[in-house]
C-alpha cells in the first residue's frame, strides 16, 4: 500500500502545533515519530521524542518502541534496528509506516554495501539487512553480485544511478540568453 | 468611564475612519500613561473597538493591558486568546504604521508562554504574525527571534526552518536604525543553535559568524556565547578554528578571545576537554564538545585518504587511535554513507582502498548546480546595485560626501547626484 507520507507528515505537524494545550494525541505523536524515521530525519525524530510529555510515553508502549528503533538508527546499529523492529507487535496506522520504514532501511543498506565494499562476507550482509541467508543470496542474484569461489564472500557492484533528468534545449538556451544579457549589461 | 480615556477612544474612532493613521500613532504614543492609569476599564474599551477597523487602537490597549509591572492580579488567562484573535483578524496595513507596538505585543506573548511553560502553542501564531507584518518574505523583524526562542524551548525546530532558510535582504523598521540590536543578535544566535541541532553545521557557522561580526562598540553577552559555539562548530566542520572575518569589530576580537580561552585550547591539547570540563558544562556546550572529539577521528581518517591509496583496516585503527579494525570499518562505512570520503572496503583481505571523488563535473546535476549559483550571483548583484542607488540619493550621504570635498560651495542635491553616479 502506497501512502503519501510527506503529506501525512505535514498534517500531523499541523495537528500538534494547533493542539489547544500544546499537547497532541498519542496516536499523532506515534505516527509522526514513525514518519520522521521513515524519512531518515533522525534529528527531528529525536526532538519529537524529547518533547512528548512523559505521561504519554509511559502509558503508550508503542511510542517507546518506535523510539527504540530510532535509537538504534541513531547509533547506526543495523542488526539492533531489525531486532527492535521485530520486537513489537505494531498496530495500525503505525504498522503501515513501520513496514515502509523497514523496506526503506533495507534498500538503503543494500545500496550502501554496493557503494562501499568490494568484497563482503555473507554473514555481514545477513546481519546488516536482517534477512535470512537464503533471502540474502536471492537479493545478491537479483543485483548480480558475484559469489566468490570460497563460498562465503560476495563481490557487490555499485548501484546504478538513476537516469538524469533531461532539460529541454529550449530551456537551456533561455538560461544562457539570460546569463549573457546579464554579462553584457 | 474616565474622560481622558473617552477622549482616546474618540480619537481612535475618528482618525481610523478618516485614515490618518500616522497622526493616530502620535496620539497613541502620548496616551500610554492614560491607558496605564485606567487599567480597570481597558476591557470595556476593547469591547467598544473593532479589531479590523481600529487595529491600531486595539493594539495599543492590548499592549497596555499586558505590560503592567508584575501585576499579580492581572488576569492573563484570556491573554492568549485575545492576542490570537487580534493577530488573526487585525488589519495588516494599519498595524504596519506601528511595528514597535506590534512587536512588543508578540514579545509579551512570548514571555507569557515561556513563563507558563507552553512554548509550543505560540509557534503558529507568531508565524502568522510575522507573515502579516512583513512587506516581503526576506524581511527580518524582531518577532523572528521570538519564534526561534519558542521553537528551541518546545524542542520543535522544524517550523523555524522556513524562516531561517530565507536569506535576509531587509530589516523591519523596529529592528533597524538606532534601536537595540538585542533581537537581531538573538535571531542569529538562536538560528545558529537550531541549525546546529539539525546538524546543518555549514549554515550554523554562518549564523554564528553574523552574530560576532555585527559592528559593535562593546561586546554583548550574546556575542560571547555565539563565539564559543562558532569555535565548536568550526571544529566539527573544518577540524580547526576558522579565523574571524576581517570586518569583525576590533573590540570583539580583543575581548572574545581571552574570555573563551578554554575553547581555544581544544585546538592544541587533547586533554583540554577533560581539563575544562566544568567550564563546558557550565556553558551547556558539553554535548558539542563531545561531538568535536568524535569528529576528530573522522578528520584523521580523511587526512589518511590524502596520503594512502590502500591501507589495511588495522593500520587505519592504529593511525587514528581507534580500538580495532572493526571500529575502523564502522567509522569508514559511516563516512562513506555521509559522503565524507570515497572508499571501498574489502572484507576478505581486510583492506580499504581510498578512491578519488567520482564527480567528473560533467553531469547534468553539476550544470544544474552551476545554473543555480549563477542565478544567485545575478540576484545578489541586483540587490547591491539597488542599495547603491538608494545610497546615492540619500540626502545625508550627499551632504557628507560633498561637504568634505568643497565646504564653501553649497551644492544642490541635483548637482552632486550627477557627480557621484557611476
Amino acid at each position: 500500500m502506497i501512502t503519501n507520507f510527506d503529506k501525512l507528515c505535514g498534517d500531523l505537524e499541523k495537528q500538534e502545533l494547533e493542539a489547544p494545550t500544546g499537547i497532541a494525541s498519542p496516536s499523532t505523536y506515534a505516527q509522526l515519530l514513525a514518519i520522521y524515521l521513515y524519512q531518515n530525519d533522525l534529528c527531528n525524530a529525536k526532538f519529537l521524542w524529547k518533547r512528548i510529555p512523559q505521561n504519554i510515553t509511559s502509558s503508550n508502549p508503542e511510542i517507546s518502541a518506535i523510539w527504540a528503533v530510532g535509537q538504534k538508527l541513531w547509533k547506526k546499529d543495523l542488526p539492533g534496528t531489525y531486532q527492535a523492529l521485530a520486537a513489537f507487535n505494531w498496530t495500525e496506522p503505525v504498522a503501515n509506516i513501520i513496514r515502509a520504514l523497514e523496506d526503506n532501511i533495507r534498500e538503503r543498506t543494500f545500496n550502501l554495501i554496493g557503494r562501499s565494499y568490494s568484497s563482503i562476507s555473507i554473514d555481514t550482509v545477513v546481519s546488516m539487512t536482517g534477512l535470512s541467508k537464503d533471502a540474502v543470496l536471492h537479493v545478491c542474484r537479483d543485483r548480480k553480485w558475484m559469489l566468490n569461489e570460497d563460498g562465503v564472500t560476495v563481490s557487490p557492484t555499485p548501484p546504478t544511478q538513476p537516469a538524469p533528468l533531461h532539460t529541454s534545449s529550449e530551456d537551456q538556451l533561455f538560461k544562457l540568453t539570460e546569463f549573457v544579457s546579464f554579462l553584457e549589461n | 468611564m474616565a474622560s481622558p480615556l473617552e477622549q482616546f477612544v474618540d480619537n481612535v474612532r475618528t482618525m481610523s475612519a478618516s485614515g490618518s493613521f500616522r497622526e493616530l500613532c502620535e496620539v497613541i504614543g502620548k496616551s500610554d500613561e492614560v491607558l496605564q492609569r485606567n487599567t480597570a476599564h481597558l476591557s470595556t474599551v476593547l469591547e467598544t473597538l473593532d479589531i479590523q477597523q481600529h487595529s491600531l487602537g486595539v493594539l495599543a490597549v492590548l499592549v497596555a493591558k499586558f505590560s503592567l509591572q508584575q501585576g499579580a492580579d492581572v488576569d492573563k488567562s484570556t491573554m492568549f486568546k485575545q492576542i490570537h484573535d487580534f493577530i488573526t483578524n487585525c488589519n495588516g496595513e494599519q498595524v504596519r504604521f506601528s511595528p514597535e507596538l506590534y512587536a512588543e505585543l508578540c514579545h509579551q506573548l512570548t514571555n507569557y508562554l515561556v513563563e507558563i511553560k507552553q512554548p509550543i502553542r505560540g509557534i503558529e501564531i507568531l508565524k502568522k504574525a510575522i507573515r502579516k507584518i512583513q512587506l516581503f518574505d526576506s524581511q527580518l523583524t524582531s518577532i523572528h527571534a521570538d519564534l526561534c526562542q519558542l521553537c528551541l524551548l518546545s524542542k520543535c525546530l522544524k517550523p523555524a526552518l522556513e524562516f531561517l532558510d530565507t536569506d535576509v535582504t531587509g530589516i523591519g523598521s523596529e529592528l533597524g536604525g538606532n534601536n537595540d540590536s538585542k533581537h537581531f543578535l538573538l535571531y542569529y544566535y538562536y538560528g545558529g543553535m537550531i541549525y546546529t541541532a539539525m546538524k546543518n553545521y555549514d549554515r550554523a557557522l554562518y549564523f554564528f559568524e553574523v552574530v560576532v561580526t555585527v559592528p559593535a562598540m562593546v561586546v554583548s553577552h550574546i556575542m560571547l556565547e555565539a563565539y564559543k559555539k562558532y569555535i565548536l562548530v568550526s571544529f566539527i566542520l573544518h577540524g580547526k578554528i576558522l579565523p574571524m572575518p576581517k570586518y569583525a569589530s576590533q573590540v570583539v576580537c580583543r575581548f572574545l578571545k581571552p574570555l573563551s580561552a578554554a575553547y581555544h585550547e581544544l585546538a592544541t591539547s587533547q586533554h583540554a576537554a577533560i581539563k575544562h570540563r566544568d567550564t563546558f558544562i557550565r556553558d551547556k556546550n558539553m554535548g558539542l564538545v563531545n561531538q568535536v572529539l568524535s569528529s576528530m577521528y573522522k578528520k584523521n581518517i580523511q587526512r589518511l585518504t590524502k596520503t594512502f591509496l590502500t591501507l589495511s583496516l588495522s593500520d587505519v585503527a592504529a593511525r587514528v587511535q581507534l580500538t580495532g579494525p572493526s571500529q575502523a570499518e564502522s567509522y569508514i562505512l559511516n563516512m562513506i554513507e555521509e559522503g565524507e570520503i570515497y572508499a571501498m572496503i574489502n572484507q576478505k583481505d581486510g583492506m580499504v582502498v581510498f578512491l578519488d571523488s567520482p564527480e567528473k563535473y560533467a553531469s547534468p546535476e553539476t550544470l544544474c548546480v552551476l545554473e543555480q549559483q549563477m542565478a544567485a550571483c545575478t540576484k545578489l548583484h541586483q540587490y547591491i546595485q539597488e542599495m547603491d542607488e538608494q545610497i546615492q540619493v540619500n540626502p545625508q550621504y550627499i551632504k557628507k560626501s560633498v561637504g568634505s570635498h568643497d565646504e564653501d560651495i553649497p551644492a544642490t542635491s541635483q548637482n552632486s547626484k550627477t557627480t557621484y553616479s557611476m
